[in-house]
């Protein structure tokens, strides 16, 4: 505690600058509240530095390495040669651009943010550290926790930065690495396995059940996985990990697989991806009437409040799924309840993106969530290898599937393809709207595009599509 | 073999809606133990069995109308065997089990039921919560059943003007209309009121006090009741305020026995209450109001309106009023009309308490005014007879110690 350390008092305090907290701040402070943002390190949050941008902008650069290297059928031939030090220049030059921005846009809207590590006192103090020692104290008429999450470590395997490593570092790394054994077999891995393997890299994928993105359904991960298996990635299926050496600077991954065959794999790095944890420790939830739920995260209404009646949660810190955009939307919801508005959470579709090969994004439901909620389903499906736009792009991988309800409701979209992260926000908006299967057969989409097969897929699921 | 019947309860009742078994087929019940419950137009009345047994038969099931009279229980006499027809048991089988949620049961992978989803976009759905509309409550009329801005905007005014049943909207269908059959209190507060009012000619007094007072008064002596465990309410001030008045105007503590020509003057004062209920209005009664002090009156009037309201009111406490009190004040509005209460001749309506400009000396001043209203019934009464009446109840309520005087 510095001498003299004075109470200054503000409308609304947000503690962490990713996604859900600077938009929380920004538009609060645009609601006329007087609001301080805490952060410990830039603004951006695991977005910006961690994860989609860095991610996205690496995944970018591979997947042209790659076109490049297999232009299919086209009439192309051409050998390409990178510099990967000058990859990950330009993401630290993408990130920068982006920090600035979010910087920029806070001092714009009046925003005051104070670069330190927040801790509650009690319902209505929180105290702020910042690097060089230097505290001080804001009383505040509301708080919104922001504080994000971090990757799970294994169980009696931390992360040590130099053979065990997470998502952050993997990301970091500043030469592809030979050999990547990635434990787990969610998102990240299918991304950053994909990344590394178009990049040259013998990625090995350990995988406790017989499933890889279990979160999704297995019709379209089967369009991924199969491409897995083309770029050389091996998936150890029903596998355990059992233990880490080191031997001469590589790690020596031991696995049980199927049948409790033992199997030692050599790697450069050994990327745990395992599952997210929220960052709930060290910012005086105790000091509060805060709550969390069984599995650790922040107990949250539909308004975003806590179960203290001054205090928010938004972002991964209030559960999954842990996404950027759910945040920004629960940060905004967050603020306009605190200036009384009659915002809520109420979203039906929270789209699901994975940068993999070809590309899965889902809105809604699918196939198997939509049966296990209650409802009876039609489906509709239409494959790009009927569409005349994927065609004359070579890329035919992959489905547009629709699942709607008995009367045409459209419950849910999945699509796994090129470009299907593009294609996704028009399926988020036909849900949130409430739309039939008419509505969306009844949209023109324009020729050629991949857009079409959105269509075409509702019309499948009336029964009465035209081009398959 | 013994059969238990819905027996003659009084007050001209001649049947009543079954609430609820309070015994299953095979239980063993004991002389005078309550079988069922059965609602009648006054109150949820239990059924006692005059004797022991085992139950062998139940008639009906919960929701049926049974008539005075009618067998609901048939008890097998120990010795006796109990015959059960075989064919029977599985018709009165459900109400051996009621619901209940057993912890052990496993939730189907496929739930029963299609869930219900709100059909309508963002903006609707924030404009449902900006009007305080429970959205999943709407019946929408777009396509497909989804809800429309017009619909939401609909549902508002239209709570708004019916409010008691807007807020209890229909689980699963939301038509446009909804039927509530009349039966047990409604029922009865229909047919009293339609015959008190084609009946007795009424005739409204309308009138105001100053009790600016009589709320200093009970400001001060509220505590004071409220160690005692009472509340002190204004509605004990005005009974005891009625009783004197009624006293010194006989005619309006009174009734009229049409076929005799005769009119009834009573020298009891039994005042009924009119109490809110989620039922319907309800009328306890105070018996010999005139006989108790101010706190016995709070304290049992808070009773009876708290017995009413949980429909544990006994039948003769719903009976032999001679005088009524609606105490619509607590609600709100200005003036009303009241009906009279059979076979009571008047009613008096109680307002809610305001500040009011009022000229005292030629100056402004602000009291606190509370206005009243006396339905009568003209047969029996004129308007300057109700008007006197009304002079002294006012002359008691703005001067309390008036009252006090008369309570000595």
């Amino acid at each position: 505690m510095v001498m003299g350390d004075i109470v200054t008092g503000c409308d609304v305090l947000v503690i962490g600058g990713g996604p859900g907290g600077y938009t929380a701040a920004i538009r609060a402070s645009q609601l006329g509240r007087d609001v301080v943002l805490a952060e410990r390190y830039d603004l951006g949050g695991a977005c910006v530095y961690r994860g989609c941008i860095p991610s996205k902008t690496l995944i970018h650069a591979a997947n042209l390495i790659y076109d490049i290297k297999n232009p299919g059928n086209i009439g192309i031939k051409a050998s390409v040669e990178f510099d990967y030090k000058k990859i990950q220049e330009r993401r630290f030059e993408v990130v920068k651009k982006l920090r600035d921005g979010i910087g920029n846009l806070c001092k714009k809207y009046g925003v005051q943010v104070i670069k330190g590590e927040a801790y509650l006192e009690s319902s209505d103090k929180a105290r702020i550290t910042s690097h060089d020692g230097t505290t001080s104290t804001f009383e505040f008429g509301n708080a919104i926790i922001a504080t994000g999450s971090r990757s799970q470590e294994l169980p009696g395997l931390p992360f040590d930065g130099k053979l065990v490593i997470d998502s952050n570092e993997a990301l970091g790394l500043m030469k592809v690495p030979e050999d990547l054994v990635i434990i787990g077999a969610g998102y990240i891995s299918a991304e950053l396995g994909t990344m590394f393997a178009k990049l040259g890299t013998k990625v090995k994928i350990v995988q406790r059940s017989s499933r890889i993105l279990t979160r999704f359904d297995p019709e379209v991960v089967e369009v991924v996985s199969q491409k897995m298996k083309k770029l050389g990635i091996e998936i150890y299926y029903n596998s355990k990990f059992r233990g880490l050496r080191e031997d001469n600077n590589k790690a020596v991954v031991k696995i049980s697989e199927d049948k409790g065959i033992e199997t030692e794999l050599r790697a450069d790095k050994v990327l745990i991806a395992v599952g997210i944890r929220p960052n709930t420790e060290k910012i005086g939830l105790e000091n509060t009437r805060i709550e969390l739920d069984e599995r650790g995260f922040i107990k949250v209404d539909e308004k975003r409040r806590t179960t203290d009646p001054k205090i928010f949660a938004v972002g991964d810190v209030s559960g999954p799924p842990f996404v950027a955009h759910k945040a920004f939307r629960e940060g905004k919801v967050a603020a306009e309840v605190i200036a009384g508005l009659p915002s809520a959470f109420d979203n039906r579709s929270i789209p699901e993106t994975v940068f993999s090969d070809p590309e899965i994004a889902t809105a809604g439901l699918d196939e198997v969530s939509a049966r296990k909620s209650g409802f009876e389903i039609k489906t509709g499906k239409f494959p790009f290898r009927a569409s005349g736009s994927a065609l004359t792009m070579d890329s035919t991988d992959g489905f547009v599937k629709v699942v709607s309800g008995m009367n045409g409701e459209i419950l849910g979209i999945n699509i796994v393809g090129a470009n299907a992260s593009m294609l996704i926000g028009e399926a988020s908006h036909s849900i949130e709207m409430a739309a039939f299967l008419e509505d969306l057969a009844g949209t023109i989409h324009p020729h050629p595009t991949l857009s079409e097969a959105l269509a075409e897929a509702a019309e499948a699921a009336l029964g009465k599509v035209v081009h398959i | 073999m013994v059969d238990v019947k819905f027996p003659d309860v009084g007050e001209g009742i001649t049947e009543g809606t079954l609430v609820k078994w309070l015994v299953k087929i095979g239980d063993e019940v004991k002389a005078d133990q309550a079988v069922a419950e059965i609602e009648t137009d006054k109150a949820i009345v239990e059924i006692p069995t005059s004797k022991g047994g085992k139950v062998s038969k139940l008639y009906g099931k919960e929701g049926d109308i049974i008539k005075v009279g009618s067998t609901i229980v048939t008890l097998a006499l120990p010795g006796e065997e109990m015959r059960i027809p075989e064919a029977e048991l599985p018709e009165v089988k459900p109400q051996e089990k009621p619901v209940e949620v057993k912890p052990e049961i496993k939730i189907p992978e496929k739930p029963a039921e299609v869930p219900q989803r709100v059909l309508a976009a963002p903006a609707t759905r924030r404009l449902a919560r900006e009007l305080g509309v429970d959205i999943s409550a709407v019946a929408g009329s777009g396509p497909g059943g989804r809800v429309t801005d017009e619909d939401i905007r609909k549902f508002a005014e239209l709570k708004h003007e019916v409010e008691p049943v807007a807020v209890q909207p229909l689980p699963e269908m939301k038509p446009a209309e909804e039927r509530i059959q009349i039966k047990g209190i409604r029922k009865t507060i229909g047919e009293r009121m339609v015959k008190s009012l084609f009946t007795a000619p009424h005739v409204v007094s309308m009138d105001e006090a100053d009790v600016t007072e009589l709320v200093s008064l009970r400001e001060k002596e509220k505590k004071l009741a409220q160690e005692k465990g009472v509340k002190l309410t204004y509605l004990a001030f005005i009974i005891k305020a009625a009783t004197v008045a009624l006293k010194q105007h006989p005619y309006l503590n009174a009734s009229l026995d049409a076929q005799k020509n005769e009119i009834v003057l009573k020298r009891y004062y039994n005042i009924g209450i009119a109490v809110d209920t989620p039922e319907g209005l309800m009328v306890p009664v105070i018996k010999n109001a005139d006989q108790k002090s101010i706190m016995e009156l709070a304290k049992e009037g808070e009773r009876l309106a708290e017995e009413a309201r949980n429909r544990k009111i006994k039948l003769p406490d719903l009976k032999g009023n001679t005088f009524t009190i609606t105490n619509i004040g607590s609600i709100g509005g200005i003036f009303s009309t009241p009906i009279i209460n059979p076979p009571d001749v008047a009613i008096l309506g109680v307002h809610r308490i305001r500040d009011m400009p009022v000229v005292i000396d030629g100056e402004v001043r602000v009291r606190k005014i509370m206005p009243l209203v006396l339905s009568f019934d003209h047969r029996v009464l004129d308007g300057a007879q109700a008007a006197r009446f009304m002079n002294t109840l006012i002359e008691h309520l703005e001067d309390p110690d008036l009252l006090l005087l008369d309570v000595m």
